[in-house]
């Protein structure tokens, strides 16, 4: 049994071995200006979670971030069924959703710096839209593949359109926006660490940029180590949603 | 998967009769293109009609003319009542079942008495009788996708008995389960219907089936399609699987199946619109 778990995990744990060991060769073989061995970034990881510095960053981080994204699902979702439902809605904004998708957002920084200023709304801002549209579009596409049979099974039971969104919509399109915030969770990090370089220099990104400025490398290896495990555990923990909520699909 | 004892004991209280069905000078039109045309058609109280046609005669549009779910030229009325969007007391049940897959087989039959406003206490009380009269006890916690077709009608049936209805719309009910399991719905389906008469339009490819449920079987055919015979069916009731050997049943179901065939030969050659 153990033998075998042993086994089928062995090409992952053996990869993490030989990327650690990649790092720490390439490391320490390269100047410290650009690459930090694994073994400092982790010292360094460990001195900036002690000294607090670490913990007080990630969590103004995570502040951004968790609004961000709350605000692209509060939004997204309702907008998205929306246009699923009102044909003319769709019509009139698929254009837009369509082309501010396609659009690279950190374009969009300079225009809305000088719009907004350095506060944290601004920042909001930049996680919001780097995060809504894949929200938006897979709920959109979820809620229009709803076959017509059960709206019709909806209408003969009489059900009223505040009902329909409760026992057919939403339920039906949930799978599918679940879909839409694990894409999203990877962008709004992006999103976050561009707003906080870009915008008033907050949280991780501040971090990471003062470290740079000081060739402090190791730290910027620890603050990226932080976020790329706060990314992987969050796209875990949206695809357990996601299964959870298409439970009922076979 | 019968019907248990307790299951058989009336799930409802009395239910408020009603039920008669009055169509008249019904017509759909897509465009140009009649479905069918100057329908009319009476189902008195606790009466069962059959309704067969020719596949693409619209059965299935003119049930669905009935339960108020698409508009067409002329009146439907029930109890007297001008049917213009779906109306409480007429209940329809789905060739495709058109259960609700994200719901438990308990949830889906609740379904309709939480859309009709029915208290909860109520629909707590309702929901497990139902569920035991179409024989799915000890399934309720099932998704639809876990059940057979034949279990997943089972549990639309419930959800259409559930809210009582005064009028049953069976648009092709059995015509997506296997020849045996159609059987022994169809006699369960005869055995609540004993309990409980409702009346009930029941539209069906199947002659024998339509003999066997109808107290009268209505033939629609044509393009456009018309009302062509309306054969009343004097079978005793209640009716089983004796029904079958009955020589009486062999007549009805011959003499349906000849007003049919005559014209599905002549459609089949049919050559244009």
């Amino acid at each position: 049994m153990r033998r075998e778990t042993l086994k089928r995990h062995a090409p992952f744990v053996l990869s993490l071995i030989v990327g650690a060991a990649a790092w720490e060769i390439v490391g320490r073989h390269t100047s410290v200006a650009f690459m930090a061995p694994l073994s400092d970034t982790l010292a360094r990881l460990w001195q900036l979670t002690r000294s607090g510095e670490l913990p007080r960053q990630a969590l103004s981080s995570a502040a951004l971030f968790v609004t961000g994204l709350a605000l692209a699902i509060v939004v997204g979702m309702p907008l998205g069924l929306l246009m699923a439902r009102l044909k003319w809605l769709r019509e009139a904004l698929d254009v837009y959703v369509m082309v501010l998708y396609a659009t690279p957002m950190v374009a969009l920084i300079p225009f809305i710096l000088s719009l907004m200023g350095f506060g944290f709304a601004p920042k909001v801002l930049v996680v919001f839209l780097f995060a809504v549209f894949p929200i938006l579009y897979n709920t959109i596409e979820g809620a229009r593949s709803i076959k017509p049979e059960l709206i019709e099974v909806a209408r003969s039971y009489r059900s009223r359109e505040w009902a329909l969104w409760r026992e057919v919509m939403v339920p039906y399109t949930l799978p599918y926006t679940m879909t839409g915030i694990r894409q999203a969770i990877g962008r709004a990090l992006v999103g976050m660490i561009a707003a906080e370089f870009f915008l008033s220099a907050t949280g991780l990104g501040q971090l990471i940029m003062t470290a740079t400025q000081s060739f402090d490398t190791a730290a910027v290896f620890a603050a990226i180590l932080v976020i790329v495990a706060a990314g992987v555990g969050l796209m875990r923990l949206g695809r357990m949603l996601e299964a959870r909520f298409a439970q009922w699909r076979t | 998967m019968s019907i248990t004892a307790s299951g058989i004991r009336r799930a409802a209280p009395a239910a408020a009769q009603g039920g008669h069905i009055v169509v008249r000078g019904l017509t759909k039109r897509y465009g140009a293109l009649s479905v069918f045309e100057g329908v009319d058609l009476d189902v008195a109280e606790r009466e069962i009609v059959a309704l067969v046609g020719p596949s693409g005669c619209g059965k299935t549009t003119l049930l669905r003319c009935v339960d108020g779910l698409i508009p067409a030229e002329g009146a439907v009325l029930v109890d007297g009542e001008i049917v213009r969007e779906p109306r409480p007391g007429i209940a329809m049940v789905f060739q495709h079942f058109g259960l609700f897959p994200w719901k438990t087989v308990y949830d889906n039959v609740a379904y309709g008495l939480r859309m009709a406003g029915v208290e909860s206490a109520e629909i707590a009380r309702r929901v497990p009788q139902f569920i035991s009269l179409v024989g799915l006890a000890g399934f309720e916690k099932a998704y639809p996708y876990q059940l057979s077709g034949g279990m997943q009608q089972r549990c639309g049936l419930a959800r259409a008995l559930a809210v009582d209805p005064r009028v049953l719309l069976m648009d092709e009910p059995f015509a997506a389960v296997d020849a045996q399991t159609r059987e022994i719905l169809q006699f369960e389906l005869l055995r609540i219907w004993e309990r409980q008469p409702t009346t009930m339009l029941f539209v069906t490819h199947s002659i024998e089936e339509a003999v066997l449920m109808g107290d009268r079987v209505v033939v629609l055919k044509g393009r456009p399609s018309r009302i062509h015979e309306d054969i009343t069916v004097d079978l005793p009731r209640p009716r089983s699987r004796a029904t079958f050997t009955l020589p009486r049943f062999a007549e009805l179901r011959e003499r349906v199946w000849s007003t049919l065939m005559s014209e599905a030969k002549k459609a089949e050659f049919q050559v244009g619109p």
